[in-house]
């Protein structure tokens, strides 16, 4: 284990893992991963799906607004799309998954290049509003779109299938899910060792500068929205086979607040973060109603009580984070991580 | 062919009516903005916050009027007091998206704090206006409708004076426009920006009278008009006072149009969703709206 | 050295973590679990809180009581906020982990989505929900709704429609005003159908979002028709829109409201332009003269004195009343199949004369087909007679 960095060329200093222990560490949970259905319970499997989906989602969040700072408040627009496109792609058209997924998320794609057209001429909080407005106009679409999207009654997805095994429970999907949250996160990792991302990254810190650089703004831009659309696009498509029944609740204007109070309270700007983020923010409701439930047995008049603190601790959370560790999860990881190497030194 | 001309122009003088009310949101909204520089993205639940405490004074503890007013208001300044110094400020500096978020997590907060506190029931709002409808010609309106219009023209001359003429006023427009500069001058930043989260609460807490008086009942569901305030202050420009009522009352007008005249032939829906393809038009042609002031980019 | 203590303990934790998972909630014996689905934030939360309120406060009632068949009754609840996803991840537990007997379900939109999964589950599901959707036992035959259903509630309107209709001249003109939703519009279908079977004008459809502030413009488009009646299918937050509206604009037409949408709080929210209103009543008001009033009455002074009640307090004890009932029937080992045929054994069963008697039978989902009509006058509902539709098989699942 390195205590202190060392490099001695850029190749190294790119390197994703410094040493081959963090390796072994990354195939062992991955290999701890596909063991997890064999032991849990569909409830849970249920939340471990909806954390994988939500890491793919905040991933590709991050990616624009974490690291090229684009401010985005249409994500669960993208979302949406995704999976009606996913779905729509397989009733319609008959399309295996493996290839509806893919293709919505090029369709999610499209879209959210359509939808970053604004962002070349504003910025920050006016763009904010302008992907707030892209949210509704969505939204409306798929709701009165009946005829393909079936409106507000929902519409039923077929479950995914795998050389003939169907894959139509929590434990079968998971490997589905997981099977897309690994390349994902290794993408975006990888993806900012590269010039794509360090443009990126030089449009957040300072986009008159970088484009006096001569870093194609035009293009960086809407590849941002193109790259993060396209996650949120897979994060839909993987939302169709998961709960195979589509609503336009689904996608609220909430959801895409979650999925900022992800980012944030996890990290901007980090892809650990926005893991974080996606685990903190699928369990922290979860964890409320294992508490609600566990106090009806024997108070029932808290089950009204408990149904309030949910948005509470939601809204404390996030103050709370932004107020005291702006950067997030992931900070205080480093913090725990560098402590628990150093011990019993300070530094 | 006067049949038409009569539909149209109900819906317009309802529309103005109803953009009244959106008038009083973007108030608040600007308010906020126009001191310091911070974009509230929970309106709607500052109206929630202001329709409950004054059904709470009213009803439940039986208050008489000229006491339960004076006190929902003070309430409502106390929450701008709190919100601005125990969440804004340790914020002042942080990049806009925590601002924003920020925001949020108030309104998160404040909905949650209501729905313990009183529950989420619709509670009948205190009859204030009279419902019989005056008529303007041929075209009736509701008085709640005709005095928040009232209301909302009344604030757009006090705050236009307050903004240009008086010390305090030009104290916030100076502090908006640059802080550092403002404190230099000896401006207290810190009262600034309590002073303009006061006055968009307690503005905020007047709409949300109106809108308790216009529905009948509070309960939830006020807090998500909340966000109809975007595109009234996109189109009004961010921080201009006289924006926001121009803007609401358009907006208003433009739904209510829409509403008559596209939602028979789409199918429902579209008066809800017009404000916002507005909302986007705008941005691409005039982001600053029609009266805000347009920003400068210094590199 | 410091390099395997790591690995172990993260190994350790890890470990912990998945044995944690698989850990089921304890099944415990002798207890009876059924699911409950609340929205207690979300649209419809106005109504949740007394529902909920009622289920719990019933099911405490039973089990002062000694449960069912010796067995104590453990509502296993969660709220949802209407968003029939976390419905879906709900029943999922309620099924898979629970191990739930039967559900108490809410919402029209969620319900109608869980069909496919309770029929292949076999979980009864006793829903809020009055969809017409739901009442054919040849395709849900595991739903079971918990009231007159929306259809026969529309098919009473336009009966009525037809019967107060006197000038010979010309037929009456109605017009629908429904939610942008899947519980709004869930008789309007066979509203249409029925309107021209039985020769009256459907002049105009109205759509209102489900979260309503303004309907002046559906209301001034729906003038130029001119309908004599309007049919109102929302819920009970909403309608004092719809009625100070029209209110507002004078309109002339005659409204009926759907169950959900009119009870007591109605002419408090609307004060005068509620006046003249008539409604469809399914379940009785708080202190109405009915059998098992006293028992809640006192219940519910007993338990929490000082807070607020409505209708739909009477109907989460309606069902766990039904709920309990069928348990009672099914005997000593309830199974699915076993509670649904218990529950389609009901014939004129005695809700506590909280609504007129339940019939289920193994063709016919639907509980009854009486209601009364109500009116609102002086600032008060009141109510003006029973009506009844006939149990037309023709009707069944639409």
């Amino acid at each position: 284990m390195q205590c202190g960095g060392f490099r001695t060329s850029y190749a190294s200093d790119e390197r994703i893992f410094d040493t081959a222990l963090p390796i072994v560490g990354v195939v062992a949970l991955i290999g701890v991963l596909a063991l997890v259905p064999q032991f849990a319970t569909t409830y849970w499997l249920d939340v471990l799906n909806r954390i994988g989906i939500a890491i793919i989602g905040a991933l590709g969040l991050n990616i624009l607004v974490g690291y090229t700072g684009q401010i985005s408040i249409g994500h669960a627009a993208f979302l949406a799309v995704g999976a009606y496109a996913t779905a729509i792609l397989e009733i319609n058209a008959g399309l295996p998954f493996y290839l509806a997924i893919p293709l919505g998320a090029l369709i999610t794609s499209g879209f959210g290049l359509v939808f970053g057209i604004p962002s070349l001429r504003l910025r920050g909080l006016y763009l904010a509003i302008a992907t707030l407005a892209a949210h509704f106009i969505t939204t409306y679409g798929i709701v009165h779109w009946e005829s393909l999207t079936k409106g507000v009654l929902g519409m039923m997805v077929p479950p995914a299938t795998v050389f003939g095994i169907p894959l139509d429970s929590d434990a079968r999907v998971f490997y589905l899910i997981f099977a897309l949250v690994i390349p994902a996160t290794f993408f975006a990792k990888n993806l900012f060792r590269t010039r794509v991302g360090r443009a990126f990254i030089a449009i957040r810190d300072r986009d008159v500068a970088a484009g006096v650089m001569g870093v194609s703004l035009y293009h960086y831009k809407l590849l941002a929205f193109v790259l993060s659309s396209f996650y949120a696009g897979v994060a839909g498509g993987l939302m169709a086979h998961h709960s195979r029944i589509l609503f336009p609740d689904s996608f609220t204007l909430l959801v895409a607040i979650d999925y900022l109070a992800m980012i944030i309270i996890g990290g901007l700007g980090s892809i650990l973060g926005a893991i974080f983020g996606a685990i903190f923010m699928t369990l922290l409701p979860e964890v409320l109603k294992l508490g609600a439930t566990s106090l009806t047995g024997v108070y029932p008049n808290a089950f009204g009580l408990i149904a309030s603190t949910r948005d509470i601790v939601f809204g404390l959370a996030v103050i709370l984070f932004l107020m005291y560790e702006p950067q997030g999860l992931s900070r205080i990881w480093l913090r725990v991580r560098s402590y628990w190497k150093l011990w019993p030194y300070a530094y | 062919m006067a049949d038409q001309l009569v539909f149209m122009l109900q819906l317009v003088i309802t529309g103005v009516a109803v953009g009244g009310v959106y008038s009083l949101m973007a108030l608040g909204f600007v308010l906020i903005f126009k001191a310091s520089s911070v974009v509230n993205f929970g309106p709607g639940e500052l109206v929630l916050f202001g329709a409950y405490v004054s059904w709470a004074t009213i009803l439940p503890m039986k208050l008489p009027l000229y006491v339960a007013l004076p006190l929902t208001f003070a309430v409502a300044i106390l929450l701008g007091l709190v919100i601005e110094r125990g969440v804004l400020r340790p914020l002042i500096g942080e990049p806009i998206i925590s601002v924003i978020m920020v925001t949020f997590g108030v309104a998160s907060v404040i909905r949650g704090f209501l729905n313990m506190t009183w529950g989420s029931d619709t509670r009948p709002f205190p009859v204030l206006f009279s419902p019989e409808p005056i008529h303007l010609g041929p075209v009736p309106v509701s008085p709640v409708h005709l005095w928040s219009f009232v209301g909302t023209l009344v604030l757009l001359a006090i705050f236009s004076v307050f903004f240009k003429f008086s010390l305090t006023g030009m104290a916030m427009r100076a502090t908006a426009d640059n802080q550092q500069v403002a404190q230099s001058l000896g401006v207290s930043v810190k009262r600034v920006f309590a002073l303009s989260w006061c006055i968009a609460t307690v503005v905020s807490t007047l709409g949300g009278i109106i809108l308790g008086s216009v529905r009948g009942g509070v309960d939830f569901s006020l807090a998500d008009l909340g966000l109809k305030v975007f595109p009234v202050v996109i189109l009004g420009g961010l921080d201009s006072v006289a924006g926001a009522i121009i803007g609401g009352v358009l907006i208003g007008v433009l739904e209510n149009l829409s509403g008559g005249y596209l939602d028979p032939v789409l199918g429902g829906g579209v008066k809800e969703v017009a404000p916002f393809v507005v909302l986007v038009i705008i941005l691409m042609i005039r982001p600053y709206g029609f009266f805000g002031k347009v920003e400068i980019e210094r590199v | 050295m410091s390099h395997t203590r790591d690995l172990l303990v993260r190994f350790l934790l890890i470990g912990l973590f998945i044995v944690g998972l698989g850990v089921p909630p304890s099944a415990a014996q002798g207890v009876i679990k059924i699911g409950n689905l609340v929205d207690l934030t979300g649209p419809t939360s106005d109504q949740g809180k007394d529902i909920a309120q009622g289920r719990i406060d019933a099911v405490t009632y039973f089990n002062e009581r000694g449960g069912i068949n010796g067995k104590k009754i453990e509502l296993v609840s969660v709220e949802y906020g209407f968003q029939p996803p976390r419905a879906v991840a709900a029943y999922k537990r309620f099924v898979e982990d629970d191990k739930v007997l039967l559900v108490l379900g809410y919402g029209t939109p969620d319900t109608e989505a869980l069909r496919p999964y309770i029929t292949k589950d076999k979980i009864p599901y006793l829903s809020g929900s009055y969809s017409g959707h739901l009442t054919d036992p040849r395709q849900t035959p595991y739903n079971f709704p918990g009231g007159i259903d929306y259809t026969s509630q529309i098919r009473i309107f336009l009966n009525y429609v037809k019967e107060s209709w006197t000038d010979t001249s010309r037929k009456p003109r109605v017009a629908f005003i429904y939610a942008d939703n899947a519980y709004g519009r869930a008789p309007i279908e066979a509203g249409r159908l029925y309107a021209k079977e039985i020769g009256i004008d459907l002049v105009d459809e109205e759509i209102i979002p489900t979260v309503l502030t303004d309907a002046t413009s559906q209301l001034l488009t729906m003038k130029k028709k001119d309908p004599d009646y309007a049919y109102i299918n929302t819920n009970t937050q909403w309608v004092p829109v719809v009625l100070k509206d029209s209110y507002k604009l004078g309109l002339k037409t005659k409204y009926v409201v759907n169950n959900y949408g009119i009870d007591e709080r109605t002419p408090k929210l609307a004060a005068e332009a509620a006046e003249g209103v008539m409604g469809i009543q399914d379940v009785a008001y708080w202190g109405e003269n009915v059998p098992g009033m006293k028992t809640l009455m006192d219940f519910h002074a007993k338990h929490h004195g000082g807070d607020t009640h409505a209708s739909p307090y009477m109907r989460g004890w309606l069902w766990v009343i039904v709920s309990v009932e069928a348990f009672k029937r099914a005997g000593d080992n309830p199974t699915g199949e076993s509670i649904k045929k218990a529950l389609e054994s009901l014939k004129d069963f005695d809700t506590w004369g909280i609504t007129p008697p339940f019939t289920y039978t193994n063709e016919d989902h639907r509980p009854t087909n009486r209601a009364r009509l109500v009116m609102v006058k002086g600032g008060k509902i009141v109510q003006m007679k029973e009506v009844s539709v006939e149990r037309d098989m023709k009707w069944i699942g639409k």
